[in-house]
């Protein structure tokens, strides 16, 4: 809110309301910008997006130390796209210098996404690695039907051309 | 305050930002929960599956994956430095960075369809109730491979009787013809001696249903029509002693000694007979694989669409004069694509690298 004081005081709203108005026109970015944004930083930031992809990519080379440690990778690589995604958030979508209204809208949301994970990864996630509920043995055991006998009536024509 | 006739209101009546901005913001917080239930789905089945395809099992290519990321992080800095170039009233330099924008856009979009081509032509696409692509070599899949194989079969000796009725009515012996039998014949040979091996895995099932041997002959075959390329899952269950001692140790012993084939690859594709007979065109065992193309297709195709619909809002952004009173437009177009972005971001490491 500082960075936009006038729009925050009382009495300098009149103005301000006939500019908004106007479909299309932002009147915080009249003019220049405030002291954020500007190019130098975005080139900044897209330099650190690429060496932080190079990251991600670096755990699919040999280069990467933890190759037979499958929950390191997963991890790093989830922090190096959470890195990412909030640079992203924060300098190209300009949420760094929103008003409060910002929490309101993205809040809720990222909870409802990290929780309908994490609610489904313990039952239906973790069914194949869990160590106390390894139902996971029966399943990989008896993941082919085990074949029966068959009836000579179910046995395909076919057999007799092949043969 | 040159408008005395403006309201002096003592209260904030809006958010300090224009209605379009809201609009989109609240738009994209609904796209935030509506991406987050399409990667929550692909994670919970991903890690509750039995089996999942290694990337080159599908063929998936890692590089090109990151070079797409690259094309979509620069997409984003175009869109941003159009937006500082309409702040500054510069209209046609930011007209030229929302040119290159929808160039980006577009080779990402492309490069998409190059891997979707890699996939379609394996066979690999969700399909009901069975694709090309089965989950295990049990018996539905030599039922599926014993009639693709009988269909060429009677295809090919159909239009062997063809050629030679065609060769008796013009009453010449045209080299063109005796070719065209002799390859005809060729491939014939090649389906008899895969029906024979089929038949035999299939009486074996049927013969000693409590022995592995015929399942292990029709996972042989399996894998000699479209190689394994990762068999580390294999491995880590045969190690973790996820299976217990028995009859179906044998099984896991074999799927284990198959893993450690000298032959074996992880970085190239192995050929099979897919590949060595391009007209084959069996149906192909790939341990998750229906699933995964399930998942991949709707995680990727959504994510194609947003980059669709963003590039359909470029081409309409490179028609007005995008000088300063643009630049909410142009900020909430670049609002939308970060977010596409920010969606294939997580995608990358979740598809290719996980």
């Amino acid at each position: 809110m500082s960075e936009h004081g006038s729009v925050n005081l009382p009495g300098t709203y009149g103005p301000e309301h006939v500019v908004r108005e106007q479909p299309g026109v932002d009147p915080h970015h009249d003019g220049d910008d405030h002291g954020h944004g500007g190019v130098g930083k975005y080139l900044v930031v897209f330099a650190a997006l690429c060496i932080l992809t190079g990251c991600s990519f670096l755990t699919y080379t040999d280069y990467w130390p933890f190759k037979g440690d499958k929950q390191i990778t997963w991890a790093f690589m989830m922090a190096v796209s959470c890195t990412k995604a909030m640079l992203v958030i924060m300098f190209f979508m300009h949420l760094l210098w929103e008003a409060n209204w910002k929490w309101v809208l993205t809040i809720p949301a990222s909870f409802m996404s990290i929780f309908l994970m994490l609610m489904l990864v313990p039952d239906i996630g973790w069914r194949q690695n869990n160590g106390f509920a390894r139902y996971s043995d029966d399943r990989l055991l008896y993941a082919a039907d085990p074949p029966h006998r068959e009836e000579s009536n179910h046995r395909p024509a076919e057999d007799h051309q092949a043969h | 305050m040159s408008h005395s006739h403006a309201p002096k209101f003592a209260y904030q009546p809006a958010l300090p930002i224009p209605n379009g901005k809201t609009c989109l913001w609240l738009f994209l917080s609904t796209e935030i929960m509506f991406f987050a239930g399409l990667i929550g789905t692909y994670i919970v089945l991903r890690f509750g599956a039995i089996a999942w395809p290694a990337p080159h099992d599908v063929h998936l290519s890692e590089p090109i994956g990151a070079f797409n990321t690259f094309v979509l992080i620069c997409s984003s800095v175009t869109v941003v430095l159009a937006l500082e170039a309409a702040k500054r009233n510069r209209a046609g330099e930011a007209k030229g960075w929302i040119l290159l924008t929808f160039v980006l856009g577009t080779v990402f979009l492309l490069v998409k369809g190059f891997e979707y081509n890699a996939k379609f032509s394996h066979g690999i696409y969700p399909w009901r109730p069975h694709g090309p692509v089965y989950d295990k070599a049990d018996i539905h899949y030599a039922a599926a491979v014993r009639k693709r194989l009988m269909g060429l079969k009677t295809g090919y000796q159909q239009q062997i009787a063809g050629v030679e009725a065609e060769r008796n009515s013009e009453q010449s012996e045209s080299a063109q013809a005796g070719d065209q039998i002799k390859e005809l014949t060729g491939r014939i040979t090649v389906v008899d001696d895969l029906l024979a091996r089929v038949a035999d895995a299939e009486l074996a099932v049927r013969n000693e249903p409590d022995s592995p041997d015929g399942r292990i002959k029709l996972m042989e075959l399996a894998y000699e029509i479209y190689p394994p390329h990762d068999h580390h899952a294999v491995e880590r269950a045969a190690a973790a002693g996820a299976v217990p001692e028995g009859p179906a140790m044998r099984l896991v012993a074999f799927q284990a000694a198959a893993s450690q084939s000298p032959s074996h690859n992880e970085a190239e594709h192995e050929k099979g007979l897919n590949d060595t007979y391009s007209w084959l065109k069996l149906p192909i065992m790939i341990p998750g694989g229906p699933m995964w193309a399930s998942t991949y297709f709707l995680l990727t195709g959504f994510h194609a669409m947003h980059v669709l619909v963003g590039l359909i809002a470029f081409v309409l952004l490179l028609i007005p004069r995008l000088d300063r009173t643009r630049a909410g437009i142009v900020e909430n177009v670049g609002l939308y694509w970060h977010f596409v972005d920010l969606v294939w971001i997580f995608l990358f490491p979740l598809l290719y690298l996980f």
